[in-house]
């Protein structure tokens, strides 16, 4: 089966930020989560693949397609959410699918209907009168009205509060069934991923720092407590990233059954992916 | 491209409404008596050609060429659809006026050969200010290009009436109207001609833009 998105070398800098050799692969029927800090390069990464900005250089295909070549034709088959909702205040849930029905050729209005009617979107009122929430259910009923074999969401869940959350992650859930259909999403909210991502990849500072299945993951990975003489004791080798406080010592392990085998007297606890996150994030080099 | 130029006219569409009331205002004080007809079809061209600015705006409010730009449709088509919708403004704002200014012409006996010279200058003034605005817009977005609008409108006037005054069009008097007529309808030509140019300049403006 193709992979709906594969991204190879991917580079990109702007003046104080630089996207380095970002390699990704989502495959069909799976949801990726893209986590990362505030800057790390997450928003940067899905506008290279949208080409809406030009990259410096590496290879990036859609559903089997050249995202820049191809573009007409892979963008067809695929539904977009970024972080607002562009459309204008004084348009209509109604109008929005007006607009859309000529772009799309495989756009179904009773599909559109149907997401509006679920979602409780009054097609009548004014996107203006929309809260938050609501603006966000129009971009998804919007992305999904034509029947997309992939979905590319930015921070669509930023801001909203849990119910409407849990709500719109039922719906990804429902999309992936079919295993012709993947999602790209990235998000603050770990925990929303936690919850739905098959994989995860982790942007610091504009590099991939760990990518791979998320069951995967939680299951290798582990955090060691201990003290500073005890961490002192581990060989570096064995750690990934370390955070020495005043009241005792953490560190991240990429293999914790492995590393319990080699250091018995240490405990290493399994961790979530935020507490993952906050520990390559924050931590040092050991 | 449809989509698009949909979206236009969805978004501007109670701006439109407040025009048709202006434009029904100007056409009762044109039937009052006030000033010529050829009034009407001048102040038609110019306030309709406020609605692509408005669009502009209206998208950057919004960030719809970010959203546009992530859809199937390609920048050249988003492009497109901005001069479609532009010229048809440009001639909706013409048809209109020629209605007017006919109808005018046959009720109270205004010249109609004045009057339909005045409609194509106008259109012709509607087409240059295509030229010239929409790849500013491109460029330096609708709030920094929104000054070049008075100077595209009123350049054009200010050298008819400065090469009026100077006595540059005198020769023009010599010539029989028809030729006059055939003149002024050449009028919209030359600006018609740079549409393609400036087409081709909007659309490496948006290409380079990063969205």
């Amino acid at each position: 089966m193709t992979n709906s998105i594969e991204l190879s070398g991917l580079c990109k800098s702007y003046g104080g930020f630089a996207l380095q050799d970002v390699d990704l692969t989502l495959p069909g029927g799976a949801i990726l989560g893209l986590i990362g800090e505030n800057g790390a390069g997450k928003t940067t990464t899905i506008k290279c693949i949208l080409n809406l900005i030009r990259r410096d250089g590496g290879e990036i295909s859609v559903l089997g397609r050249d995202n820049r070549k191809e573009e007409r034709l892979w963008k067809q088959e695929v539904g977009v959410v970024l972080d607002e909702c562009f459309f204008h205040d004084t348009l209509r849930a109604s109008d929005v699918g007006r607009i859309l029905a000529p772009v799309y050729r495989n756009w179904d209005p009773a599909l559109f209907r149907a997401y509006l009617d679920k979602f409780a979107l009054p097609g009548g009122k004014l996107v203006k009168e929309y809260s938050r929430g609501m603006k966000m259910k129009l971009s998804l009923a919007a992305a999904l009205a034509h029947r997309p074999r992939l979905l590319i969401l930015d921070e669509a869940t930023a801001g909203l509060d849990p119910v409407v959350r849990d709500e719109i992650l039922d719906e990804f859930l429902g999309f992936v069934c079919d295993e012709d259909h993947a999602i790209l999403i990235s998000s603050h909210i770990i925990t929303d991923l936690e919850k739905v991502a098959d994989y995860i990849t982790y942007l610091h500072q504009g590099r991939v720092v760990l990518s791979g299945s998320k069951d995967d993951i939680l299951d290798r990975y582990g955090r060691v407590a201990c003290t500073a003489a005890q961490l002192a004791a581990v060989r570096p080798e064995h750690l990934l990233r370390v955070r020495r406080g005043q009241f005792g010592c953490e560190a991240l392990v990429a293999d914790r059954r492995a590393f319990h085998r080699l250091y018995p007297d240490l405990a290493v606890d399994p961790l979530s992916l935020e507490e993952i996150m906050l520990l390559m994030g924050r931590g040092n080099e050991a | 491209m449809t989509g698009l130029i949909w979206k236009d006219l969805l978004v501007l569409r109670k701006q439109l409404k407040s025009y048709l009331i202006i434009l029904a205002l100007y056409l009762v004080m044109a039937a009052l008596g006030l000033f010529p007809i050829s009034v009407v079809s001048a102040v038609l061209e110019i306030v309709l050609l406020m609605l692509p600015l408005s669009a502009f705006s209206y998208d950057e409010m919004s960030h719809w060429d970010r959203y546009a730009a992530a859809l199937p449709v390609g920048r050249r088509t988003m492009v497109a659809a901005r001069y479609l919708f532009t010229l048809g403004v440009a001639l909706l704002a013409a048809v209109v006026g020629l209605a007017c200014s006919l109808l005018f012409s046959l009720f109270s006996g205004e010249p109609v050969g004045e009057n339909l010279v005045a409609v194509v200058v106008c259109l012709g003034i509607g087409l240059f200010y295509a030229d010239i605005l929409l790849p500013l817009c491109y460029k330096l977005g609708p709030e920094r290009a929104r000054p070049w609008l008075y100077v595209v409108i009123f350049l054009p006037i200010v050298l008819i009436l400065g090469a009026y005054y100077l006595g540059a069009l005198d020769a023009l008097d010599a010539l029989p109207d028809p030729v006059l007529v055939a003149l002024g309808i050449l009028i919209p030509l030359l600006p018609l001609a740079g549409i393609w140019v400036s087409y081709r300049l909007s659309c490496s403006f948006l290409e380079r833009k990063e969205l």
